[in-house]
């Protein structure tokens, strides 16, 4: 009994001791914002090395799928066969597997369902008590809830005709191997399953059917985006093992590789666009269908394989045949689909050149609903994406790149990708599109055909850490939209600062479904300090140089933020640790603030000069109030009035040299030896002006100093002080500069490139910067470039004296 | 037991799926005590996208926030009425509509009133569009007063409050 007290406290008392064990500055008020991440990022193995690349003996597992499934239109629902081949390549011997099973979150008793908060206000004006409201789209949701199950129904799994013990938990499945499966090895099992598909529009999510019921067609319409549909292997790595974090929404996936065949049994009259390049062209598509197929290969603009026509035709009426559409995809880490009547479909090739993948279709599948918007720019956007996301990574790693049109906003997959602009339906049965649409097709298909490479290919872990490929992919996807037009409206550092300065969020370093404010937290925050790293610390060409080195070491394998951080430090050679700290480790925001200016004058120890000088700078100050005033009355003082009384004392000031002075003077230079002299002849001789600059950090985030030196002769010099400045001394620091000409102003970070949060401490002398609403008062602007003129424009005149 | 009468409305529901920046459903506001001016100035700003499509679900299908004055007017109107700021010690305030603009991605709505003395602290409410989406958060700065505080609206809370700290002046 006593034996086991001590064990317990013994274990207390190691936890404390791991808890406290980081190194602390305990005297003082010293904060290192540069030490190093060493206790922060994990110890270097035989996995992952130092310098944030795949160790020598790094690993990851690989899972082969055969699946068979077939989509039931009339009920909304998938039943299928997956055959699993698993590969141990870890160093361990598993006993079970875990298989993700996706779809389960959308059941009402699953874990996210659970926990969801009341999520509605319920007082919505005034001070006063008001009812509480249930949305509609809640209600919605409950009732299809309770009306539909929701999730995987696992019907069998087996292996070698033997049924396989398994265990749901929540979207989990673990599954007992009958032997131990021992490194190097591969197990291969089959798990028979169905799940009704969700709507997407009432229950959200990442894929579903969406329904037309304006459609000519009895019932109206239907397309689907099927996606987390099969179940499909955990993720067994070397720093997690098996992945324990339940899908709850947020946090996505984390993937292994592998390869896919398979087979799509749909209604007849349906056309697919999938993963993977199709097998059975000759039993799916018609002849014409496949001559335009070849002709989209080697075509200037894209090219209908579906024509919106044919597709207007096509969904009037349905079918109770069905066809089978064969798919194979190799090295993916998932595979999704899309399947309906309502699809026009049109291709380009694109010739990217290389040795891994040098063509590669570009196409697009959309209903009439997304029209002539996707028409004139869906798969051109898709080719414009590899080429600019190719220059800053690698290759393009796949046959098919894809876009399609469909109830989820923005969802990537691996060579496919769901995206929701549409048009807009006016009464004379035409359809246009507002500049903001377009832009929005714009943004979202680089975005999401942008994950195709993070992390598609770069398959870092989203359970784990949005950021990584949304804060990457959001970089890009800036650097993408500009570079298809320069007035797309992207992201500016300045567009954070709100968020950043603002007290309720987290660090970037935090597991997804505990992100609060996930848009500004991993998307915009991350991809404005990756763009201020590029642009301003770095600059282009070191930035470039280690991102393409970190999309090098990692494609087809599985980052962690440390490899993000290490490759970057190593390949641009430049110490980051105050970097990622400040940026991805705290909440910190950037605010620098230019305190004071003092001018300093060389003396030349020359008292006939230096004294002069005393004396201008004594006389340029004001004379007294008291004299001033007296004078202006006439008065006139006893010395001035009596001239006689004046003296020796009257002619001298306290400036007056003697030779005294002198005397000094020359036993001053005479004492310096011949180098002391020199020196100090050139330095009177050239007379600059020197400038003691003092600098307060508010924001805590230390960063570059930027400067702006405006002169009195009205030129200007630009400088960036790093932000190492900050290392003894991170809350105020001083620095001197030297210059011949006369200073008249100085700003901090002129361009507004560091998301500076407040810019009236950057101005030296300080101005008056006016609010927004000062602004606004002094001059009303008016949005005139976002405007729906592409519809206004069909207006009709009318006659004035009409109206009258 | 309180009992809450339950009030269905048409509601988007909350989506955790979180994609692409398309619509954000977020907004934020800067209550500004401005020192040039005497005045408490506040500063909503919402996405164009996400007003556009907050429009055609409040007023009317064909609503066009971005070439529609009267369409601007209605939805700044719409905010006024769902933004309330009270003092801690004393009476709501009543803001005065300033005006609303359309600045590159951004519609901004300005409210403003004459900046109380001798206060500790603020309550508000910031309902505007969250009416119409659930997952709609609106943040709010308050600045200019002590330390910056912020307030965050979302999910089922109704009325903040911010305390003022680090005053060098009431």
């Amino acid at each position: 009994m006593f034996r086991k007290i001590v064990v317990i406290s013994t274990l207390i008392f190691a936890m404390v001791n791991i808890a406290i064990a980081q190194v602390q500055q305990t005297k003082g008020t010293f904060v290192d914002k540069f030490r190093q991440l060493d206790e922060i990022l994990p110890t270097a193995n035989t996995y992952r090395t130092a310098g944030g690349e795949p160790g020598h003996e790094y690993w990851q597992q690989r899972a082969d799928y055969v699946i068979n499934a077939t989509l039931d239109e009339r009920n909304h629902r998938i039943t299928g066969t997956v055959q699993i081949t698993y590969h141990n390549n870890s160093p361990d011997t598993l006993r079970f597997l875990w298989i993700q099973l996706d779809q389960n979150r959308f059941n009402k008793n699953s874990m996210q369902n659970k926990t969801e908060t009341y999520n509605s206000p319920s007082n919505l004006k005034g001070f006063d008590e008001d009812p509480a409201r249930l949305s509609l789209g809640q209600l919605r949701r409950m009732q299809l809830q309770e009306d539909r199950e929701f999730g995987f129904e696992i019907n069998s799994v087996t292996a070698g005709g033997r049924d396989l013990k398994h265990t749901i938990v929540g979207t989990k499945m673990r599954v007992d191997l009958p032997t131990p499966l021992r490194s190097g090895n591969t197990t291969t099992f089959t798990v028979d399953y169905a799940f009704n598909i969700i709507e997407s529009d009432v229950m959200g999510g990442r894929g579903g059917y969406e329904h037309f019921p304006d459609d000519e067609i009895e019932g109206g319409g239907y397309l689907y985006e099927i996606s987390q549909w099969y179940p499909r292997m955990g993720a067994y790595t070397d720093y997690e093992a098996w992945t324990a974090k339940e899908f709850l929404g947020t946090g996505e996936f984390t993937q292994e590789f592998g390869d896919f065949d398979v087979t799509l049994t749909v209604p007849a009259d349906h056309i697919v666009a999938s993963t993977g390049v199709l097998q059975n062209p000759d039993d799916v598509l018609t002849e014409e269908q496949k001559d335009r197929l070849e002709q989209a290969k080697i075509a200037d603009s894209p090219v209908f394989i579906v024509t919106p026509a044919e597709a207007l035709e096509n969904e009037k009426e349905g079918t109770r045949d069905n066809k089978s559409w064969h798919f194979k995809a190799e090295n993916v880490r998932d595979f999704a689909w899309a399947s309906s009547r309502k699809f026009a479909w049109d291709a380009k090739g694109y010739n990217q050149g290389g040795t891994t993948q040098p063509f590669v279709m570009a196409m697009s599948f959309f209903p009439k609903e997304g029209g002539e918007l996707w028409e004139k720019y869906s798969t051109e956007i898709v080719i414009h994406t590899m080429e600019v996301y190719s220059r800053f990574s690698f290759d393009y790693q796949y046959p098919v790149a894809i876009s399609v049109n469909g109830p989820v906003g923005g969802m990537e997959y691996p060579m496919i990708t769901f995206n929701g602009p549409r048009t807009i339906l006016h009464d004379d049965g035409t359809r246009t599109y507002t500049a903001a649409e377009k832009e929005f097709l714009i943004g979202v298909v680089i975005h999401e055909i942008g994950h195709i490479y993070f992390p598609m290919t770069v398959n870092s872990d989203e359970r784990q850490w949005t950021w990584m490929d949304e804060g990457i992919n959001s970089y890009l996807d800036s650097v993408a939209g500009r570079e298809w037009d320069y007035n797309i409206g992207s992201t500016e550092p300045r567009d954070i600062i709100d968020y950043m300065k603002s007290e309720n969020q987290v660090p970037p370093m935090t597991q997804s479904d505990s992100v609060l404010r996930l848009g500004p937290n991993a998307y915009t925050k991350p991809a404005v300090s990756l763009n201020i790293l590029r642009e301003t610390i770095l600059g282009r060409e070191l930035f470039d140089f280690a991102f393409k080195e970190y999309a090098r070491r990692w494609m087809f394998k599985r980052p962690t933020p440390s490899d993000f951080f290490r490759t970057m430090e190593e390949a641009s050679g430049v110490d980051l640790d105050w970097f990622w700290r400040g940026w991805y480790y705290t909440t910190d925001h950037v605010d620098i603030s230019l305190d004071h200016i003092y001018q300093m004058r060389m003396d030349t120890k020359d008292p006939d000069i230096d004294y002069a000088r005393r004396r201008d700078e004594f006389n340029q100050k004001p004379s007294s109030l008291y004299i001033t005033r007296n004078q202006e009355e006439g008065m006139r003082s006893w010395v001035e009035r009596n001239p006689d009384v004046r003296d020796f004392h009257d002619e001298n000031d306290q400036f007056t040299v003697t030779n005294k002075e002198r005397n000094a003077y020359n036993s001053f230079l005479s004492g310096l030896d011949e180098r002391e002299r020199r020196e100090f002849e050139r330095a009177v001789e050239e007379d600059k002006n020197y400038y003691v600059l003092e600098f307060s950090n508010k924001g805590g985030l230390v960063m570059p100093i930027l400067l702006e030196f405006e002169f009195t002769d009205g030129t200007t010099e630009f400088m960036n002080i790093p932000a190492e400045i900050w290392r003894r001394n991170h809350l105020r620091v001083q620095k001197l500069f030297v210059f011949d000409k006369e200073l008249e102003k100085v700003t901090i970070d002129p361009r507004w490139e560091t998301a500076d949060v407040d810019v009236e401490n950057n101005h030296y002398p300080r101005r008056i910067i006016p609010s927004r609403i000062e602004a606004y008062k002094a001059s009303p602007r008016n949005g005139l470039k976002q405007r729906d003129i592409m519809h206004d424009i069909k207006t009709e005149l009318k006659d004035p004296d009409e109206d009258n | 037991m309180k009992r809450l009468l339950i009030l269905i409305m048409l509601i988007a529901g909350a989506f955790p799926a979180s994609v692409f920046a398309h619509q954000q459903r977020a907004a934020m506001t800067k209550v500004l005590f401005n020192k040039n001016t005497g005045n408490l100035e506040v500063m909503h700003r919402f996405y164009l996208h996400d007003t556009e499509h907050a429009v055609q679900m409040l007023f009317d299908k064909r609503a066009d926030i971005r070439s529609s004055a009267d369409t601007q007017e209605l939805f700044a109107n719409y905010v006024s009425q769902r933004f309330a700021i009270k003092p801690l010690n004393g009476p709501e305030l009543k803001l005065r509509d300033v005006g609303y603009e359309i600045e590159r991605i951004y519609f901004w709505v300005y409210q403003e009133v004459e900046a109380p003395d001798n206060i500790e602290g603020l309550t508000m409410i910031h309902n505007a569009l969250r009416d119409i989406w659930t997952d709609q958060v609106n943040t709010v700065n308050v600045e200019g007063r002590g330390d910056l505080r912020t307030a965050t609206f979302e999910g089922d809370v109704e009325l903040l409050s911010v305390e003022f700290t680090g005053q060098n002046n009431p």
